[in-house]
């Protein structure tokens, strides 16, 4: 059998702008949630927590060479990771245009980080005008295909939270029934005032870090960055540096509510059986997972009571939402990324700001930075809509 | 890698639910072509009112065609930016009262994925459940989604779907943006249109699609997404798509060309024209759908139904006349804004 292996990876978050930065801050504990960075504008900048990219847009513009009008904060925070993970994965400019490589991203913002600009937009004032084409989710994608000539499948999905792990899933997929040979995966998503007062108005930001699968969680708080990984057959990666293997992946529907999960958690458990079963492993097998953890009420009880079904007694566990914040489309690719990292340096990373077990769940996750012996990797998502996705990643 | 399609459910601008009658050309409104939508006598008011027109069209499209059968093994969509309408209100209020005080009911139902989700919650479906957005492409990509998943699993049947509907906020960024026409044109009038830009339309197609042959009425035998703005690239793929995907001695014997009035786009149609004989029927579906990210899945709906269901091919679709005897092999044709192209190969079933 032809596994599917990591070859790239590149990554931008609140905690570092490629992955050995991230790598720094995940070791050291150092979260990227702060009050008050001020590239997005919005009432609640300077007020709520937020894991930004401590770089503005003008900025990426200049470090990306990119000089294009109507060019999003999303769609640059795509292209800094798309670039560092080919660049890693060495593909060639040949290789990027070949009718067998194919680009398959996920964003729930795309466009409309630019909320302003939209609304004078849509209410017919023409001075924004040159975001008028960028205004959707496919805008995104459709650049970094622009700019590298990418001439093979380019998709773009939108399930909610997550969104970038059915993009992972998804271009295993095309591997495996030879629609591509290689495929570059990931999400991005920058913080919006579309969203922020989305989250806001549904009443799960939290006012200060946030605090996963603590009994006194307060709520998420939102980030923004991006992900991708370069995935190839492993007959087509002879010579280079294999991260990891994409060894299963389970998609499942909640079908329970908008934007609440179900308290039996039948998505996240289905998500998560799935996964085991499409890499052919049992529950036993899993050293570690690197859970959807947001630091709502209702995700973190919800989530562990489906990892407890699953499980019986849990692996090691741990939600990244504390250093980077929940980056929406992106969360999924990042922590993908974190997942690769976990058996590649065969290292675990910390749950941060956790004090208390969730009563009558009593699970403790990981506290801190520490060296474990690695195989298997489960990494959760979960979105509104019921949307649940579970990747495996395993050991080359 | 094909699958065959088994039911079918469309609403569009046409009468194209329940009692079927395309022979009549239903006009357009200020230059858009508005969905006929049903009561949706099955929905209550409550749920009905919450849900966006995309989601509404949507969900009532696929419950025919969840009722009478075993639950889909997955629900798979394809759209640009449904719930637009409702982004739309959410944004209004963001602005007009300065991020304080907001309901998040707009929120929720903005996001795309509420029409995959809605139609899970009334099938209580807890299978694959997966929307695709990538503009132009969206429901090929759903479709390419549904294919492999066929691939893998013979056996199992899927919903798929195109949706997407007119706002006030995509009507308005896609007019700014050059895509709809400024000056008043009428849908019967559209191809006789010699300025840029279409009319804009909207419309939920739902599929239901399997491996299985027996009692299908079409056949979804190859599909290909095409990126370029250069029409000598567009038509090579086109020619080397029909090259590898068609029967060896058949032939195309219609084409379902994407012609949408602007002139523009028209290089491309006319390119994808001149691979085919002489005697080849040209259909046109435009007029009748509007222009959306989705339109193919409403030219899917047209070809299994004239393939598998009796439908005739009403006059006013006709570019070109040609013999309907034994048509067995339609191509659609379609572009979203020139860079995004498609083509789908739909084969009837014996």
């Amino acid at each position: 059998m032809n596994r599917i292996v990591v070859t790239g990876m590149g990554v931008i978050s609140a905690i570092g702008h490629s992955v050995q930065e991230n790598h720094a801050a995940l070791v050291s504990g150092k979260t990227g949630i702060i009050k008050g960075g001020g590239n997005f504008p919005s009432r609640y900048a300077g007020l709520l927590p937020f894991g930004e990219v401590l770089i503005n847009t003008d900025e990426l513009k200049i470090k990306l060479n990119v000089t294009q009008p109507g060019v999003t904060r999303t769609t640059l925070l795509a292209l800094h990771a798309f670039n560092e993970a080919i660049a890693d994965a060495g593909l060639t400019v040949d290789e990027l245009s070949a009718h067998d490589t194919a680009l398959v991203g996920a964003t729930t913002v795309g466009g409309m980080c630019l909320t302003d600009e939209l609304y004078a937009n849509t209410h017919g004032d023409t001075e924004n005008i040159e975001y008028v084409k960028s205004f959707d989710y496919a805008s995104v994608n459709l650049f970094i295909q622009n700019r590298y000539n990418i001439t093979g499948v380019v998709n773009t999905m939108n399930t909610a939270c997550s969104s970038s792990a059915n993009a992972i899933m998804y271009g295993c997929r095309l591997i495996k029934t030879g629609l591509a040979s290689r495929v570059i995966v990931g999400g991005a998503d920058s913080l919006a005032k579309f969203t922020v007062n989305g989250f806001n108005a549904l009443r799960i930001l939290s006012d200060e870090a946030c605090t996963p699968f603590d009994q006194n969680r307060k709520g998420l708080n939102l980030g923004e960055g991006a992900a991708f990984l370069v995935l190839e057959k492993e007959s087509d990666a002879a010579g280079k540096k294999i991260y990891a293997q994409v060894s299963g992946y389970g998609n499942a529907n909640d079908a329970y509510h908008p934007s609440s999960l179900s308290p039996e958690g039948d998505g996240p458990y289905l998500a998560m059986k799935s996964a085991l079963d499409s890499a052919g492993l049992k529950p036993a097998d899993i050293d570690f997972i690197n859970a959807h953890g947001t630091g709502t009420e209702n995700n973190d009880e919800v989530e562990s009571r489906a990892m407890l079904n699953l499980f019986g007694t849990l692996p090691n566990f741990a939600s990244t939402k504390g250093f980077t914040g929940h980056t929406l489309g992106a969360a999924s690719a990042i922590e993908a990324v974190y997942s690769v990292l976990n058996i590649d340096r065969q290292e675990l990373y910390p749950n941060l700001n956790f004090s208390q077990p969730i009563a009558d769940i009593g699970l403790q996750p990981v506290l801190d930075h520490r060296p474990a012996a690695i195989t298997h990797v489960m990494s959760n998502s979960f979105g509104f809509g019921g949307n649940c996705t579970s990747l495996v990643f395993s050991k080359p | 890698m094909m699958f065959y399609i088994h039911k079918a459910a469309c609403i569009s601008p046409q009468q194209t639910f329940g009692d079927i009658d395309i022979e009549q050309l239903h006009l357009s409104v200020d230059n858009k072509l508005y969905a006929i939508e049903p009561k949706y006598p099955h929905f209550n008011g409550n749920a009905l009112r919450r849900m966006s027109k995309s989601t509404r069209m949507g969900s009532g499209a696929a419950l025919p065609l969840l009722a009478d059968e075993a639950k889909p093994d997955g629900i798979i969509i394809g759209t640009q930016v449904s719930g637009m309408e409702e982004n739309g209100k959410f944004l209004n209020q963001i602005i007009e009262y300065n991020e304080d005080m907001l309901t998040p009911g707009s929120f929720v139902q903005g996001t795309p994925n509420t029409i995959s989700s809605q139609i899970a919650l009334i099938n209580n479906n807890k299978n694959y459940n997966l929307t695709h957005v990538h503009r132009g492409l969206a429901f090929e990509n759903a479709v390419i989604d549904a294919a492999m998943l066929i691939n893998e699993n013979p056996g199992h049947t899927y919903l798929l779907g195109g949706v997407d509907e007119i706002s006030a906020n995509n009507y308005t960024l896609d007019t700014l943006g050059g895509w709809f026409k400024k000056e008043a044109c009428q849908n019967d009038e559209l191809y006789n249109s010699t300025t840029n830009g279409s009319l804009s339309g909207e419309g939920a197609t739902m599929f239901t699609v399997s491996g299985s042959k027996t009692g299908a009425l079409a056949k979804l035998t190859a599909i290909t997404t095409i990126h370029s703005t250069d029409t000598v690239i567009v038509r090579e793929r086109i020619k080397s798509f029909i090259s590898q995907n068609l029967p060896n001695g058949e032939k195309i014997d219609l084409l379902l060309s994407g012609e949408n009035g602007d002139a523009r786009t028209l290089p491309f149609y006319l390119a994808c024209e001149t691979l085919l004989d002489n005697q080849v029927p040209v259909a046109r579906f435009k007029h009748m759908c509007g222009e959306y990210p989705t339109a193919s899945s409403f030219a899917l709906w047209l070809a299994s139904n004239f393939l598998g269901n009796g439908l005739n091919v009403p006059q006013h679709m006709l570019k070109k006349q040609g013999d309907f005897n034994g048509v067995k092999n339609i191509l659609i044709y379609n572009t979203h804004k020139m860079g995004q192209h498609s083509c789908v190969l739909v084969s009837l079933v014996e």
